[in-house]
């Protein structure tokens, strides 16, 4: 079969111009609802509090918020104060961001697969793979974006009035954009099986939930009476995303700024978010529209 | 690979289970059918016939249960199959947050068509389809008619040499219908081989060469409409018949009608027309006609899909 004049000759397969328009549609609904602009919205909120917090003097405010705390407790100085504020403000960042970013997500899924919709889209020469990479490197995009904007502005905001710029805060961009990769696969399965939003966000906050309760796995070991029922603790404890392990990492390199293991939460993660998102391709193969 | 045929389908069936219990629905059963390029193929049968799991097994949006299915000799479940096919579902949905330029630019691109193609190409169509001072406006501004058309441009933005159409006028007033009926009509030449999945049968009549009618899942009648509705019955036409006479004709089982001249007759077989025709006469009555006639397509679609029941 020849192909006409104009029409692109790469395989549905493989065709990065394809990609790009699934990419760009989930942008253009992404920036479409409302739950979006809400995202960018409270993002914008919350680096407006932090102009407004910031006009009080950082010295005279650092000198009296430490008057707060007990004195065995007090933070040296001025710096030091920075640092632990960045790294409260980086952990509130992490975990608010991601659930923000998860909610916000959670309909870009069921959306596509509306009977009408998805019909159309699989009639066009592109595999299905390519149908669900288009929507969730798009959500991740997207998610970025709003990401960057926030955390940056927040430490522009910061480092323009301490004149102290800790670049250690910036990593909550990337450890942020990760962890809501990996749960976004979580939203994917749950959207290609259920079709639910709700669904979706439900088991994403509690894998977050549950990332921290196994998290605390020293303590819980030592509780355990049986040795398979530590063994299964542990199971779940490597199978689960970390995602308080890779916030505690966040917060002892920017206060303490002391090498930490990122490598085992990031590759676990990474395993369990390529694990989920190959199981939504596999069941999207096979289910009919 | 060189085909006559556009569309193949060779002992396709798809058995749906449901969720729970498992239970089978078999919703398409056994289906073999060809159509060659360049024709209009009207696609029939009663609600839950198999038509539109028919159509998305050609375009691998439902998987076969058994049998395969090909356009233009490709396998169907290769992305490439569907490259030169344009598709209009029925019940779409299309995105409405995109402008008429922007769904038409959206779907362009997933159909392989370049940037500067689709440039040249979305003014053309929203000016074919009526919509040329709609192409920025939100799509969910629209009507249900301008939907309709839009969906039409969107399947022949990439010039397709396969149209499928799933209920095309659907929900669409009659003049909108008869724009989209000239639409395409203007592929007529062209080469393009329309598929028109539809319950509509005077539309179907109108428009396509060529009909299946599926019922149950199974295919139940193909052929050209012409041969399907020809030489379909007798109509005698008779004046001064005595009312004895119409007694003895109405017992035969044979329908009378009056008509300016007298009655009418109609008899479906030769047999019976040639009784009638024997007990009018013998009463001193006067044929003044005697001719055959043409079913239409309501008939044929109304007797296949009966007998399929009775079956």
């Amino acid at each position: 079969m020849s192909t006409q004049p104009g029409l692109s000759s790469a395989s549905g397969l493989s065709s990065p111009s394809v990609l790009a328009a699934l990419i760009r549609d989930t942008f253009e609904e992404a920036l479409a609802r409302w739950l979006f602009w809400g995202l960018f919205g409270l993002s914008t909120l919350l680096i407006a509090i932090f102009l407004f917090v910031l006009r009080i003097d950082v010295v005279q405010g650092a000198v009296s918020l430490m008057g707060i705390v007990p004195t065995s407790h007090r933070i040296p100085d001025i710096h030091k104060f920075v640092n632990v504020s960045y790294a409260i403000v980086s952990i509130m960042l992490y975990i608010w961001g991601t659930f923000l970013a998860i909610f916000a997500s959670s309909g870009l899924i069921p959306s596509v697969l509306e009977a009408g919709r998805i019909s159309l889209l699989l009639s066009k020469p592109l595999t299905r793979t390519m149908l669900l990479a288009g929507r969730y490197i798009g959500n991740v995009l997207v998610v970025s974006l709003n990401h960057i904007y926030l955390i940056f502005g927040i430490w522009i905001i910061i480092g323009l009035k301490t004149d102290i710029w800790e670049a250690r805060f910036l990593l909550a961009i990337p450890i942020s954009i990760f962890i809501f990769a990996v749960l976004l696969c979580v939203v994917v399965l749950i959207g290609v099986v259920f079709e639910s939003a709700a669904l979706s966000v439900m088991v994403s906050v509690a894998l977050m939930l549950i990332s921290t309760i196994l998290a605390q796995r020293q303590i819980v070991v030592k509780l355990l009476n049986s040795e398979w029922s530590r063994q299964l603790w542990m199971a779940f404890y490597w199978i689960v995303p970390k995602v308080y392990d890779l916030g505690a990492a966040l917060r002892q390199t920017i206060l303490y700024q002391r090498r930490v293991d990122w490598l085992t939460p990031l590759w676990t993660s990474a395993v369990f978010g390529v694990v989920v998102l190959s199981s939504a391709i596999y069941v999207f193969q096979r289910r009919d529209f | 690979m060189a085909t006559e045929y556009a569309v193949e389908a060779h002992g396709l069936g798809k058995i749906y289970r449901t969720r729970f219990r498992g239970r089978e629905i078999r919703a398409v059963s056994n289906l073999t059918l060809c159509v060659p390029q360049g024709v209009k193929f009207g696609l029939l049968g009663p609600n839950g016939a198999g038509k539109t799991t028919f159509v998305k097994m050609l375009l691998s949006a439902v998987n076969p249960t058994s049998g395969s299915a090909a356009l233009f000799g490709k396998d169907a479940r290769d992305p490439d199959a569907r490259r030169p096919v344009g598709y209009l579902p029925e019940n779409h949905r299309f995105p409405t947050y995109l402008s008429g330029r922007g769904m038409l630019d959206f779907y362009g691109a997933l159909s392989g068509l370049d940037a500067h193609r689709r440039k040249q190409r979305i003014p053309q169509l929203l000016e074919l389809v009526g919509l040329k001072d709609w192409g920025d406006v939100r799509i969910k501004k629209y009507s249900k008619g301008m939907l309709q058309r839009l969906g039409l441009a969107q399947a022949l933005i990439h010039r397709p040499r396969l149209l499928i159409l799933d209920e095309p006028t659907d929900g669409v007033d009659p003049v909108g219908r008869r724009e989209i009926r000239d639409i395409l009509n203007g592929l007529t030449g062209t080469g393009v081989t329309v598929f028109i999945n539809s319950h509509l049968l005077s539309e179907v009549e109108s428009f396509c060469e060529y009909v299946a009618i599926l019922s149950k899942g199974e295919l139940a009648l193909e052929g050209k409409i012409s041969s399907l509705v020809a030489g379909h019955g007798y109509r005698v036409a008779a004046r001064g018949v005595p009312e004895q006479a119409l007694d003895q004709v109405r017992r035969l089982g044979i329908a009378i009608l009056p008509n300016p001249e007298g009655i009418e007759v109609q008899a479906p077989t030769l047999e019976e027309a040639n009784a009638a025709v024997d007990r009018i006469r013998a009463a001193g009555g006067l044929i003044v006609s005697f001719s055959t006639t043409t079913g239409s397509l309501e008939e044929v679609f109304i007797r296949t899909t009966q007998a399929e029941r009775a079956a």
